[in-house]
């Protein structure tokens, strides 16, 4: 019988599949069946810097129809990350209490804010690790690709100065250079890259003529990206790897670890399958292996990777020169 | 409305009014300049906890700057005032020569005269509202200070004049806590003849106006005397007197209470919960405050002293933080810094409370943030990390957002920090009351200008409501509560409930 043990966020996971932050992961009965359908660890539904941002924007509205004392409302932003961090604490002791397999906490970020050195409070609650969900959506012209790229070093910086778990990263694909700033945030002493976090995507609705979200459930084909992605950087940064995105089944999450991840990450496939779908793909991998004969995951982990596939310009070729380049419309 | 309104226009008419405002011109009367409120020299009051910075208009000056008041036919100031002070009336009375019938005046509709003088916002309330400031952009007629005027004229007369009250029709009510609200609460209540008890927690009456105002800017004695105003109208005060703990709702009711107004205030103080704030010599501004106002803690011969800094930083940038930053000045701190994350401009507290603070010497450290403290081997503070801010785009208050510089963070050496980032509401009526509807934040749900909550016979105002209210607010909501406790008690005794 294969072995599905593998290693993630610094830690020991039984298996490759992780159930990746959501709203599902928030909700301790959730937890307990995302543990007993055999994930190997669960990252816990995000605090969001952005959402206590617009928490305040909230009361700040409320209360200035009160005509409350700005005085009260000065630091308010305080109050509410306060009782944010409360309750999340309750949610990784909690956790920490009810499941046996790791419990990973997890920060959406914007800035790298004071409140970011409330890590330790998630350490002492008794998680495993951190995630930092670093949500940066470079559209900010002001900004320069520089001063985009500081806030992940220090964001990490501060945290890593605080806490003494693991720490891992989640990042977006948005970067000018994405393996040179790979390879350089994995010499920060990270436990690991989850390539990538999603940004919920805008269309246009010409109906009602407004501007709409879509997909807010990844697509089984958005898994492309992240992949190509994977096997550029599987052996060129010095941490582990995660892949994330698209994520719906075993197939899918093999290709991932012969590219070079360690781990998959999934959530959109738990709202459309349900926590089952974490069993099915355990299976579906340990099938695979068992039918290729591995034994374990680093038996074939990273053999198709960019480095190890012996063909790079898979990987890297950007145009459709086969395809397009010669044909005539 | 409009039957104040005819009120109004009929005090406006009466002979007097008319004569006075026949006298001078209003083109006379607008091109004179508004009054400088007289000040004790700064270096000289940073001496004295106890000494008051301003000193008060003289006769001369007060009639002086009465003259300046058109006496509208529109009078937008009352709209300005949360207690709905006859402010025209008032301020003619001091132009005629009647103080004692311009205190009067304003003891019409506000428990408290000399303190809103000395404490409200004016600026923001009904001085905003002034013909000068809306329509010839001039300062406007400086109605705070008239009103401290006639108040301490009239205390110093020792012709203290107590409001009539209607006959004892024998109902009792409770008010809990004793800061502004509830003692307009108080006074609204014993004029319309209910019996009423004002219960305290601590063992001073006055609640805000004594534990959180600093002397130098509302001397207890002036609190004092409108303290026993209220009493002399037939108001019962308990001190030392926990409602929830010392009796509860119920044991009060089988005392023959009949409904409450609850205005027990937000003594919660809230903290950054950033590293390190639990060192030794950082505490919030409440137990400063409190300490020095109401407990001595100034004086060393007492039994718990509060540690006096020589480098104190104060985080904050509201009259909170102006009080605790220039207190610590008065008990000999070298450097009396204020923290603020963003500019001037936005800081919350009054621009007089800024402006005296700079002019004793008090340093503005804004586009600051505190991120993080370090200790000696005794744990106690001796040096701060802060972070440089800048503003963003402008919040749903219309302000313009703290952003952090990344990078920029750099230490400064402290021994006393003093918290000043708000308050909330002590959870204890909302505990003492499980059906009690309340926000996520304990403040207490009402009913817009009813002040009635989820509980038919509780009313609530002032800060338990609103998280937090100016003084003169936090009256309004005392005089709302009063008048909609009144309807709700004469429906029961309509009903024969009594």
């Amino acid at each position: 019988m294969a072995n599905l043990t593998t290693r993630f966020f610094g830690l020991e996971l039984k298996s490759p599949v992780i159930a990746a932050s959501s709203s599902m992961t928030g909700n301790l009965e959730q937890i307990k069946k995302i543990a007993k359908a055999g994930a190997g660890a669960v990252v816990l539904k995000s605090i969001f810097e952005e959402e206590i941002y617009h928490q305040l924007q909230e009361e700040l509205s409320l209360r200035s129809e009160m005509h409350s004392d700005p005085e009260y409302l000065d630091y308010f932003d305080y109050v509410i990350k306060d009782e944010t961090l409360k309750k999340y604490v309750q949610l990784v002791a909690a956790a920490k209490k009810t499941v046996d397999i790791p419990v990973i906490a997890s920060i959406n970020c914007i800035s790298s804010g004071d409140w970011t050195l409330f890590a330790k409070k998630l350490e002492d609650a008794g998680a495993d690790a951190l995630e930092l969900n670093l949500f940066v959506m470079p559209s900010d012209a002001g900004k320069s690709s520089e001063c985009n790229e500081q806030f992940y070093f220090q964001t990490i910086k501060k945290v890593k100065e605080k806490v003494n778990i693991p720490v891992a990263i989640k990042i977006s694909h948005y970067f000018s250079n994405l393996a040179r700033i790979s390879g350089e945030l994995s010499e920060t002493g990270i436990a690991g890259i989850s390539l990538f976090n999603r940004f919920i995507t805008p269309d246009i609705d010409i109906d009602t003529q407004k501007v709409v979200s879509t997909n807010v459930l990844s697509q089984a084909n958005e898994y492309l990206l992240p992949l190509r992605w994977t096997g550029i950087l599987s052996g060129q940064v010095k941490c582990d790897l995660a892949a994330t995105t698209g994520i719906h089944s075993a197939e899918t999450a093999i290709k991932f670890l012969l590219a070079g991840a360690s781990a998959v990450q999934v959530a959109s496939v738990l709202y459309t399958e349900g926590v089952e779908a974490i069993t099915t793909m355990n299976k579906g991998i340990a099938e695979w292996m068992d039918k290729n004969n591995y034994q374990k995951i680093d038996d074939f982990k990273g053999s198709l990777s960019m480095a190890n596939a012996g063909n790079a310009g898979a990987f890297e070729r950007v145009q459709f020169m086969k395809y397009f380049g010669g044909k005539e419309f | 409305m409009t039957d104040e309104k005819e009120y109004l226009k009929i005090e406006r008419e009466k002979e007097w009014r008319v004569e006075l405002r026949n006298k001078i011109k209003n083109k006379e009367r607008t091109d004179l300049l508004r009054v400088k409120m007289p000040e004790m020299d700064p270096m000289e009051r940073i001496k004295y906890q106890d000494r008051e910075v301003n000193q008060g208009l003289s006769v001369a000056q007060a009639q002086a700057e009465a003259v300046r008041c058109m006496d509208c036919v529109n009078p937008t100031c009352i709209e300005g005032c949360p207690v709905s002070i006859n402010i025209p009336k008032f301020v003619k009375y001091i132009e005629k020569g009647e103080f004692l019938n311009a205190a009067k005046t304003l003891k019409e509709t506000s428990a408290l005269p000399a303190v809103c003088g000395r404490v409200c916002p004016q600026e923001k309330q009904c001085e905003q509202s002034c013909f000068y400031t809306q329509k010839l952009k001039k300062d406007a007629v400086a109605i705070g200070y008239l009103e401290r005027f006639a108040a301490d004229y009239e205390r110093e007369s020792g012709q203290i004049s107590v409001p009539e009250t209607a006959p004892k029709n024998g109902i009792k009510i409770a008010a809990i806590g004793s800061g502004p609200a509830s003692l307009s609460f108080a006074g609204d209540m014993i004029k319309l003849g209910y019996d009423v008890t004002v219960f305290e927690a601590l063992h001073e009456i006055g609640g805000v106006l004594k534990y959180g105002i600093p002397e130098f800017r509302l001397p207890n004695k002036i609190v004092d005397v409108e303290l026993e105003n209220l009493k002399k109208m037939g108001v019962k005060f308990e001190t030392n007197f926990i409602v929830g703990k010392t009796a509860s709702f119920d044991d009060l009711k089988a005392e023959g209470y009949q409904a409450f107004f609850v205005a027990s205030g937000a003594g919660l103080p809230n903290f950054m919960n950033i590293p390190g704030e639990n060192f030794n010599g950082i505490l919030s501004s409440n137990e400063y405050l409190t300490r020095v106002n109401l407990m001595n803690a100034a004086d060393n011969a007492f039994d718990t002293p509060v540690f006096k800094g020589k480098n104190v930083a104060v985080i904050g940038g509201g009259n909170t933080a102006m009080d605790s930053v220039r207190t610590a000045k008065r008990l000999g701190a070298e450097r009396a810094m204020i923290v603020y994350r963003r500019s001037r401009e936005e800081m919350p507290a009054r621009i007089e409370e800024v402006k005296h603070a700079e002019e004793e010497g008090i340093e503005f450290m804004n586009l600051n943030n505190p991120i993080e403290y370090f200790a000696d081997e005794k744990g106690h503070v001796n040096r701060m990390r802060l972070q440089r801010m800048e503003l963003g785009e402008p919040d749903a208050s219309g302000r313009r957002r703290p952003v952090t510089i990344e990078g920029s963070e750099y230490d400064i050496a402290v021994d006393l920090v003093i918290v000043a980032v708000g308050v909330s509401p002590n959870p204890l009526i909302k505990n003492a009351l499980p059906d009690l509807k309340v926000s996520r934040w304990g403040t207490i749900d009402v009913e817009e200008g009813k002040m009635q909550s989820s509980i038919p016979e509780l009313f609530a105002g002032g800060d338990i409501v609103r998280g937090g209210a100016t003084v003169i607010l936090a009256m309004g909501d005392g005089r709302k509560a009063a008048a909609s406790m009144h309807e709700y008690l004469q429906q029961r005794v309509t009903s024969n409930e009594f």
